[in-house]
């Protein structure tokens, strides 16, 4: 699971007003190049949640992500590069995402989360 | 030509939509029971509750039973006809004998004719989709061509994790890993925040879904302001004035296909639209596709008559080839005006 769909997913057990983000457990993170395109990161900026993108880059081990980025940033290759890097080739293999509200851990097995609710959870 | 065509306007939304909750379909003349003064209202309580837990239990194994299902049988499938687990579009005088190229061709073909039916198009760029869910996304097809042809970013759910595995396989292989990935979750709880697709995309998956409503809260809760929702499914007849269920021998029929198939009970494209209608949407409108798809089912039989597809399905599992001898009954159910290929779209208010 890479970090651009980590920052789509959020829980939506019954009664948690907030499942977003979840928190990341790791057991293994695994690095999978991608083909680097500028286009595609400017456009997909607009809908990625930052803070959570920084967050969950930094439990990855990646701390290279700045806080804060301004219009300009996003024509700074440096900048895409390490956006390119935390968004789309850090993987978690192995691990789980955590509902920021009740703590239930979603498995994530081969680089697929798990999603599934229990019964009593829905 | 012979599709039918709905019309929105007047379609009354007072009709109670709890006869699409029914669990599986042998299940569907318990659930709707009428119950009259306070001790019979008592028992009735009971036996709603005995049936809600029913219903709740069958869910259960109806999830089960699915992810089983296509954790079995996408290999074979995807092995003889590829990565689309949906039906081809083919012109109603086409010649039926064609080839299983041709038959992939026609799921592409199926695909774009719905986007053209959705009002999405390239020439003029109208409601370009950038942020897209397939909701019951089997290995991903359906994600892969639309990210592609739109440079888009597709988000795949399944409950099978074998189908999903292999989705994110092709999707690596094909260079798309960065545009289209998949995860295991229930299009009755979709694992995303509410507003976040422009496009809210299910062809083929509906039929699974023991909950209509509960379907189509979810489809409309994750379509962002503005966004197309766009529902391919297979749907029984709607049902005349005057009927308040389908015949005995039209229940029958779709019963044995629902067991072989893990498919809870069937709606018909009206309840679809009632369901839709509660919730505001605009644009609704929805076409039997069904004169498009007739080839569609002989192709799959012949293909599971040859040497290759023969042996294969000897090699999966009980599941897969229980779905294989129930495929003369959904050629039957065409015929008799029974089951039909519905395609519904509307949008979201912006």
């Amino acid at each position: 699971m890479r970090l651009l769909t980590h920052n789509m997913l959020s829980s939506n057990i019954k009664g948690v007003t907030n499942g977003f983000p979840l928190r990341i457990e790791i057991e293994k993170v695994v690095e999978k190049p991608v083909d680097f395109n500028p286009e595609f990161l400017r456009n997909m900026f607009p809908k990625i949640e930052w803070k959570a993108l920084v967050n969950a880059a930094r439990s990855m081990g990646y701390v290279e992500l700045p806080e804060e980025v301004e219009p300009s940033t996003l024509y700074s290759e440096d900048f895409l590069r390490k956006f390119h890097h935390a968004l789309l080739e850090l993987h978690l293999e192995e691990g789980a995402l955590v509902c920021p509200e009740t703590g239930r851990r979603f498995p994530v097995s081969k680089g697929i989360p798990n999603m599934l609710l229990h019964e009593d959870e829905v | 030509m012979a599709c039918l065509s709905y019309q929105t306007a007047g379609l009354s939304s007072s009709t109670t939509t709890r006869a699409v909750l029914a669990p599986m379909c042998h299940r569907r003349n318990r659930a709707s029971t009428v119950v009259v003064g306070a001790s019979s209202r008592k028992r009735g309580l009971r036996r709603l509750n005995a049936v809600a837990e029913t219903a709740a239990m069958e869910a259960v194994e109806l999830k089960k039973g699915i992810a089983e299902l296509y954790d079995e049988s996408s290999g074979l499938w995807e092995n003889i006809w590829g990565d689309h687990m949906h039906h081809g579009y083919y012109d109603p005088d086409a010649d039926v004998s064609v080839s299983i190229p041709d038959h992939r061709a026609a799921q592409i073909r199926m695909i774009d004719e719905v986007l053209r039916f959705a009002g999405i198009s390239e020439e003029p760029p109208t409601r370009i989709p950038k942020n897209l869910v397939d909701v019951g996304c089997g290995i991903g097809g359906s994600s892969r061509y639309l990210a592609s042809k739109y440079g888009a970013n597709a988000k795949g759910i399944t409950l099978s994790p074998v189908q999903a595995e292999r989705a994110n396989a092709l999707a690596a292989a094909q260079g798309l890993a960065n545009q289209a990935s998949f995860q295991v979750a229930d299009a009755l709880d979709q694992p995303f925040p509410d507003g976040e697709f422009d496009l809210v995309w299910s062809m083929e998956s509906g039929e699974h879904m023991p909950d209509k409503a509960k379907f189509v809260n979810e489809l409309v809760r994750v379509a962002a302001p503005g966004a197309t929702i766009i529902i391919v499914t297979w749907c029984h007849r709607d049902l005349g004035a005057s009927e308040k269920t389908l015949k005995p021998d039209e229940k029958s029929l779709l019963d044995r296909i629902c067991n072989s198939f893990y498919l809870p009970a069937w709606c018909s494209t009206a309840d679809y639209l009632k369901l839709l209608e509660s919730h505001s949407l605009e644009d609704i409108k929805a076409e039997d596709w069904s004169p498009y798809v007739a080839p569609f089912w002989p192709a799959v039989i012949r293909s599971a008559l040859t040497w290759k597809g023969f042996t294969s399905l000897l090699l999966t599992g009980i599941k897969t080839i229980k779905g294989a001898l129930v495929m003369p009954l959904m050629i039957q159910g065409f015929k008799k005006d029974l089951i039909k290929y519905s395609v519904i779209t509307c949008r979201k208010p912006e």
